[in-house]
C-alpha cells in the first residue's frame, strides 16, 4: 500500500483526480485528496506533512502552466521530495513531453486511464490488455433466416432462380475449372509446412490467361510487381513481433453492438497493407476488405510467390494471402473479394483455404459494372456460390453498379436474384446497398434536402422484402467525401451514426484520402475515419435519426421497381439475355455488360 | 532515438494557413516549402481559398508501395530516409 497524496494546481477543477483518487483507494492504497485553489508551497507543505509515498498533481487550465509546473518542482527539490517521492502530473493542459522536460515522473494527457496511473503508483508497466477488450469475431449472419416478407418478389425471383439452375447446370470456364484444380489438389496447410503444391501447377498453367502462364514457364512477373527480399520478409518477422508485443485493439461501437465496421486495403504492398491492418484494428476497425489490382480480375489465373505491387491493389497469391492473414488479430473479420473478374470462383476456394471469413460474390455487377461477360459471370458466380457454402463463407453481394448510373432499384433486383439463388444453394448471403450521392440521386435530387431520407429508404425497402443481414458499403457515403479530411471525415461519420441508427449489421468506410487521387492512402487519412465514425457512435448511442416522409415514399418507389425489374427478366425468360437487354442495368443507364471471358464458357464433359 | 522520417509509415501531412491571394499561390507556398525541406515526392492534398488566404494540406511520401521501408528493416541503423 503506497500512500497518496492528490493535488491539483488548478483554481477549480479536479473531476479528473477524483477519478483517479477513487481507482487508487479501489487496488488499495492510501488516499489523500487536497481541495483545489492551494498554492504550490501549500501543495509541498502538504506532501512533506503527510509522508507520502507519491505526489500525483493535475492541470487542466493551460494558461502559465509550464511556469507552475517549474516552480513546483523548483519547491519540491528545495523541501527534499525528489529523492523519496514519486511525482506525476496530469490533466487538460499536460502533454508527456512537457512533464519529462520539467522533471516530472511521469506526464498524462486527456485520455488517460486509471490503470495507467496505478501502474506508475505501483511501478508496473502498463500494458494495455488486449483480452480486456472483449472483442471478438461475430457472424453477422447469424440469426437471419432469409424470409420473404413480400411474397410477388418472393414468387419472382424463385422463378429467376430456376432458369439459372437450369440454364448453368452443364456449362464450366477455365475460372470454374481453376477453382477445381485448387479444390482438390492444392491442401493450405501441406504448402505451408513447405511440403509443396501437390499436382496442381501440372495442370494449372493450361487454365490461365499470357501473364500467368509466363510466370509457370518462365518465373516472368507482372510489369509492376517485383518479389519480396529476404531482408524485408525478416523485417516484417521483427515489425510484427515488435508491435503485436504492444498492440492491443478498440472497440468503436459505443452501447449497440452493431454495425461492425470494416475498411478496405490495397496498397499494392503485402508489408505496408500489414502496417495499414494493424493500425486500423489499433484503431477499432472490426473487419477488413482485401482489394487487388484491377488487372486481376481481367487476367485468366493466379501468379504465385511473395509479390509486391507498385500500384493500387494488392496482388492475389497464396503467400501473399497467407502473410496478411497471419498478421490479424484474432477478433478481425478478413473478407476476400472474388466478385467480379474471371478468378471469382478460385478466390473464393483460395480465401476459404487461407482462414478468410468473408467473401464477395455479385453476378450483376461482375457483369454490368465490372467488365466480365454475364455468361462467364453467371457460370462462375454459381459456382463461386457452391464454394462459398462448401468453405463457410457468408458473402455480401455489392451493388456497386449504382455508380455507373443503374438507379437503386435495379441494382436491388440483381442483388436480391443473386441472394435468392445463394440461399437456395444453401449459401449466406448478404445484401450490400449503397449508401452514395449515385448518379440517379444526383439527376433526381433524392437528396436535394438531406442525405438521410434516400439511403434510409434502401434499408426500409430491403427489410419490406427479406429478413436478411444488411452490410451497406462500399464506401459509405461515397461521392459525398471531398480532400478536405475534416469533411471527408464527417461524412463519413455522418453515414455511420446513419447506418447505426439504421441497426444495420456492419459497414464499410473510406479513409479520408477517399476522394484524392494523387497517391496512396495514408495511413493517418484511415485513423482520420475511425476515430470519427467512433466519436459519432458515442453521440448517438441508442438514439435515432428520424428521416422524413420521403423516405416511405422512396422505399415503396424502390420496392415497386425491383418487382418491375424482375418482371422483367421472366419475361426474357433467359438471366443472360436479360442482363443484354438491360432489364438490371441499361446502356443509357450507364451500365455496359462486360466482355473478359467471352466465348470461354464450354459445355461440361459428361 | 530513431531517426524520425524512418519511422513514418508512408506520407507526412503538413497543414497550415498561408496569407496569400488565391488557392493557386497557397498551393505554391506549400509545394515550395516541402521542396524546401528536402521532399522530392511531394503533393498538395486538399486546399481553400476565402478572403484572408488559404487552408492547406501538403503531403510528401516518404515511402510509396513496393518502396523499401526503413521501419521495417530487420535491423537498426541506417542512412536517412529523404535520400
Amino acid at each position: 500500500m503506497k500512500k497518496i497524496l492528490l493535488a491539483p494546481l488548478d483554481p477549480v477543477h479536479d473531476i479528473g483526480l477524483k477519478m483517479m483518487a477513487r481507482g487508487l483507494e479501489q487496488a488499495g492504497h492510501a488516499i489523500a485528496l487536497l481541495p483545489p485553489d492551494l498554492t504550490p508551497e501549500e501543495v509541498v507543505e502538504q506532501a512533506v506533512r503527510r509522508e507520502a509515498d507519491v505526489l500525483l498533481l493535475s492541470r487542466t487550465l493551460g494558461y502559465g502552466v509550464a511556469e507552475i509546473l517549474a516552480r513546483f518542482i523548483d519547491l519540491a527539490d528545495a523541501a527534499g521530495l525528489r529523492d523519496s517521492v514519486k511525482i506525476a502530473i496530469g490533466g487538460m493542459a499536460i502533454r508527456p513531453e512537457l512533464a519529462a522536460e520539467l522533471g516530472f515522473d511521469a506526464g498524462y494527457g486527456p485520455g488517460t486511464t486509471v490503470e495507467e496511473v496505478v501502474c506508475f503508483v505501483e511501478n508496473r508497466n502498463y500494458r494495455p490488455d488486449s483480452t480486456h477488450s472483449g472483442k471478438a469475431k461475430r457472424d453477422m449472419t447469424a440469426g437471419y433466416d432469409y424470409r420473404y416478407r413480400h411474397p410477388g418478389i418472393a414468387a419472382k425471383l424463385a422463378a429467376i432462380s430456376d432458369i439459372i439452375l437450369e440454364w448453368v447446370k452443364d456449362k464450366t470456364s477455365p475460372g470454374v475449372e481453376r477453382a477445381k484444380l485448387r479444390d482438390e489438389l492444392w491442401d493450405a496447410e501441406k504448402w505451408r509446412n513447405r511440403q509443396g503444391d501437390g499436382d496442381l501447377y501440372s495442370r494449372y498453367p493450361a487454365l490461365c490467361g499470357d501473364i500467368p502462364r509466363q510466370y509457370y514457364a518462365a518465373g516472368t512477373l507482372h510489369p509492376k510487381t517485383r518479389r519480396s527480399t529476404k531482408e524485408e520478409v525478416a523485417g516484417l518477422e521483427r515489425y510484427l513481433a515488435e508491435t503485436k508485443a504492444r498492440m492491443s485493439v478498440k472497440t468503436l461501437q459505443h452501447t449497440r453492438a452493431k454495425p461492425l465496421v470494416f475498411v478496405q486495403y490495397g496498397t499494392g504492398c503485402p508489408f505496408m497493407d500489414i502496417g495499414h491492418i494493424l493500425t486500423s484494428e489499433a484503431w477499432g476497425a472490426d473487419g477488413v476488405v482485401h482489394f487487388d489490382p484491377s488487372w486481376g480480375a481481367r487476367t485468366e489465373g493466379f501468379l504465385d510467390g511473395f509479390l509486391t505491387h507498385q500500384e493500387d491493389g494488392t496482388v492475389i497469391t497464396p503467400a501473399n494471402m497467407n502473410r496478411i492473414h497471419q498478421a490479424l488479430e484474432t477478433s478481425t473479420l478478413w473478407q476476400i473479394r472474388a466478385h467480379r473478374g474471371l478468378n471469382t470462383p478460385e478466390t473464393v476456394v483460395l480465401a476459404g483455404k487461407l482462414g478468410a471469413d468473408l467473401t464477395k460474390i455479385n453476378i450483376c455487377y461482375g457483369s454490368l459494372g465490372a467488365g466480365t461477360d454475364p455468361e462467364r459471370m453467371t457460370v462462375d458466380g454459381y459456382h463461386s456460390m457452391l464454394y462459398a457454402r462448401k468453405y463457410n463463407l457468408p458473402f455480401d453481394v455489392v451493388t456497386n453498379e449504382e455508380l455507373c448510373g443503374v438507379p437503386a432499384h435495379k441494382a436491388f433486383a440483381g442483388m436480391l436474384i443473386v441472394g435468392d439463388l445463394a440461399v437456395r444453394l444453401g449459401a449466406r448471403p448478404i445484401l450490400q446497398p449503397l449508401f452514395a450521392y449515385s448518379p440517379e440521386v444526383m439527376v433526381n435530387g433524392y437528396m436535394a434536402d438531406n442525405y438521410v431520407d434516400f439511403n434510409a429508404a434502401k434499408i426500409q425497402a430491403l427489410r419490406k422484402i427479406i429478413n436478411s443481414p444488411i452490410w451497406p458499403g462500399a464506401p459509405i457515403g461515397f461521392l459525398t467525401q471531398t480532400e478536405d479530411r475534416v469533411q471527408s471525415a464527417m461524412a463519413t461519420a455522418l453515414h455511420a451514426c446513419l447506418a447505426n441508427s439504421l441497426a444495420v449489421d456492419a459497414i464499410s468506410i473510406a479513409s479520408t484520402d477517399e476522394a484524392y487521387s494523387g497517391g496512396p492512402i495514408s495511413v493517418p487519412a484511415r485513423i482520420d475515419t475511425l476515430r470519427a465514425v467512433q466519436e459519432g457512435f458515442r453521440f448517438f448511442g441508442r438514439a435515432e435519426i428520424a428521416p422524413t416522409d420521403k423516405a416511405g415514399a422512396y422505399a415503396d418507389q424502390i420496392v415497386d421497381g425491383i418487382e418491375k425489374a424482375l418482371e422483367e427478366v421472366l419475361a426474357c425468360g433467359d438471366f443472360v439475355a436479360a442482363i443484354h437487354a438491360g432489364a438490371l442495368g441499361s446502356q443509357a443507364e450507364g451500365a455496359y455488360p462486360g466482355r473478359n471471358g467471352k466465348d470461354t464458357v464450354t459445355s461440361k464433359k459428361r | 532515438m530513431a531517426k524520425p522520417l524512418e519511422q513514418v509509415m508512408d506520407a507526412l501531412d503538413i497543414e497550415t494557413f498561408f496569407v496569400c491571394a488565391s488557392e493557386e499561390e497557397g498551393r505554391a507556398l506549400m509545394l515550395s516549402l516541402l521542396k524546401a525541406w528536402g521532399f522530392k515526392d511531394v503533393d498538395v492534398v486538399f486546399a481553400q481559398h476565402e478572403g484572408p488566404g488559404v487552408r492547406v494540406r501538403g503531403r510528401a511520401y516518404v515511402y510509396r508501395p513496393a518502396d523499401k521501408y526503413r521501419w521495417l528493416r530487420a535491423e537498426a541503423g541506417q542512412e536517412g530516409a529523404l535520400s
